[in-house]
């Protein structure tokens, strides 16, 4: 038997957070049409990306359109990116039970399988370096 | 010029459809592309005012934005990965605890 689909279902527990959403849409569209912004100043001279770039390094002399430096957020963001790759890799791998990276090795290259799997020469390691179950894959 | 309203509604619609994910999602991905709709809302709107008052601090403020989100979703996607291999599954209801 099929049924036809149905907009709203009644039951869900989707239906009261939908409601929230448009509600909280409803309220802040008609906070910013009544709003009244005048017309936009835009970027009448110079080039935009080449002011990105000043304001990135500082260097607001030589920019055409007004900025504030941003050399310290600049280097502040490098090194959140830094750690963040750092915590993802701690993350990511597993703690002890096999290396998470299998060297290369020279012996499986020479057979020729293209789609060999990496870890295939030790059996019960997944490729993440953890223990590998059964029918997995 | 487009006026800076339109730009702010389409920005409201973003951020609420992000909203909704996160109150319905269990997928942490989804979870995880639902804070960035919320994410990407806020950069819109830097955007938007910096065209408005002819200033580039908004575009390049939305650059470090971006910048953030990433270092985010990098450290988010760990998490999932850890949540994966404890629970057996994505489901943000499952993991109540912080140890196990």
């Amino acid at each position: 038997v099929t049924t036809r689909p149905e907009l709203v279902d009644m039951d869900s527990s989707r239906l009261l957070p939908g409601l929230a959403a448009v509600a909280l849409f409803l309220v802040m569209a008609a906070a910013f049409v009544t709003a009244g912004f005048g017309a936009a100043a835009g970027f009448p001279g110079g080039s935009v990306t080449a002011g990105i770039g000043y304001a990135m390094f500082d260097l607001l002399d030589l920019a055409a359109i007004g900025s504030e430096g941003f050399l310290i957020t600049f280097l502040i963001i490098a090194l959140v990116l830094d750690a963040a790759l750092e915590a993802a890799v701690m993350l990511a791998r597993r703690e002890g039970e096999g290396e998470p990276l299998e060297a290369y090795d020279e012996a499986d290259a020479d057979t020729g399988a293209e789609d060999a799997d990496p870890t295939a020469g030790t059996p019960g390691v997944a490729a993440d370096g953890g223990p590998r179950k059964g029918g997995e894959r | 010029m487009v006026p800076a309203q339109y730009y702010l509604v389409l920005s409201a619609a973003l951020f609420c459809i992000g909203v909704f994910g996160v109150l319905t999602r269990r997928n942490a991905l989804f979870f995880l592309m639902s804070v960035e709709l919320m994410l990407n809302a806020a950069n819109l709107n830097l955007v938007a005012f910096s065209l408005q008052h002819g200033n580039l601090t908004g575009q390049v403020f939305s650059l470090f934005t971006m910048a953030l989100a990433a270092a985010e979703v990098a450290v988010g996607i760990g998490i999932i990965l850890v949540l994966y291999r404890n629970f057996e599954g994505v489901d943000v209801t499952k993991a109540t605890t912080m140890r196990w």
